[in-house]
């Protein structure tokens, strides 16, 4: 799965997938939008315009259609990663 | 003048410690950050210049800067429960990003931008008490086409040369690697060999070699943020590396290095 061996891990960023990979970028580091996705996921992806393809990879949380869609791997990650924490918060030890 | 050199660890596990992270390892990786915070004390550093990878929390696509340079009075970011706020040395901030203009790099800057965590998890453990002002440095590593090794070399090579004519005593600090491939993959399996091949090349003071190291071995070895060691090693020419500490964990090769530049 994910990148295929020849590829490189991080690709430049297609301008097809500029809207998903802005959405993945807010719910990394905006917590209104994370909120909002939380509360109402298809309302918030349809204020940023994601198309119906993009919007099921990301409901799905099906990493590789979305790496393949042009989604860049560290907003993948990070996003998925501060969803899980406000669904399921994780306990950490702070420093 | 320059004073003093250092690479960090910015792994945020090292931060915020979930129950997947051996906590052994984690406190290891502290107790090497001590010693550079200690180092730092007795340098007696007036500004800390530090240069990292923005993780597309400050430059998403809409704008994507090769170098750029934090011009502000200030600079804040946030990382989950994290709050942070800085002072920026603004007379050296201001004469690198001139004087880098000068020397022919076509330098982004911004009074303005968020601080990624990759700046600030090196400077919540590391930052000398008293606590001096901050020179940011962003070095784009996570959107391609990312600058080569060779032109961070490069610009570390005129860092180092403003730097040492400047009059405060400084320390820069190259924040990030070693081998890790978040979001792919690759994360449970990074390139560990490889990291340990390119310390022992530092400790004998071949630094310069990073220089010729292409982007796509980055790459290939989980080691995009090496671009930011590339930087420092500009500046530092043959000077050997003091290796704190290299701790790999299950994902991230957390290396701790000092130079005497």
């Amino acid at each position: 799965m994910g990148s295929v061996n020849d590829q490189p891990h991080y690709r430049f960023p297609p301008a097809s997938a500029y809207r998903l990979n802005r959405c993945l970028f807010a719910l990394k580091s905006d917590d209104g939008f994370r909120a909002r996705f939380l509360k109402d996921a298809r309302a918030a992806m349809g204020e940023l315009g994601l198309d119906a393809a993009d919007a099921a990879a990301l409901l799905r949380g099906d990493r590789d259609a979305l790496l393949a869609r042009g989604a860049h791997p560290y907003l993948v990650f990070m996003a998925d990663l501060r969803l899980r924490m406000e669904r399921e918060p994780v306990s950490f030890e702070f420093f | 003048m320059l004073v003093g050199a250092f690479a960090c660890a910015h792994t945020p596990q090292l931060l915020a410690r979930p129950g997947t992270e051996d906590r052994d390892l984690v406190l290891r990786v502290h107790a090497a950050f001590a010693r550079v915070k200690r180092r730092l004390e007795a340098l007696r550093v007036d500004a800390l210049a530090i240069v990292a990878g923005d993780h597309v929390e400050a430059f998403f696509l809409d704008a994507v800067p090769a170098l750029a340079v934090y011009v502000g009075s200030e600079c804040a970011g946030t990382f989950g429960r994290y709050r942070y706020r800085f002072p920026i040395h603004e007379p050296l901030a201001r004469s690198i990003v001139e004087q880098g203009v000068e020397r022919g790099f076509d330098l982004f800057y911004t009074q303005q931008a968020p601080l990624d965590y990759a700046f600030y998890v090196p400077l919540h453990f590391t930052m000398p008490e008293p606590a001096v002002p901050i020179v940011p440095l962003h070095v784009n590593v996570y959107l391609p086409p990312q600058p080569t090794p060779r032109r961070c070399y490069e610009w570390g090579r005129a860092l180092g040369e403003i730097l040492r004519a400047r009059p405060e005593r400084v320390a820069f600090m190259a924040s990030g690697g070693m081998s890790h491939f978040p979001g792919t993959d690759r994360y449970a399996s990074p390139e560990f060999e490889y990291d340990r091949r390119l310390l022992d090349a530092l400790k004998d003071g071949r630094g310069r070699e990073l220089a010729a190291v292409t982007g796509e071995e980055l790459d290939k070895m989980g080691n995009i943020e090496l671009r930011t060691w590339a930087t420092l090693l500009g500046a530092l020419g043959d000077a050997k590396a003091d290796v704190y500490c290299y701790e790999p964990s299950w994902h991230h090769g957390n290396a701790v290095v000092e130079w005497v530049p």
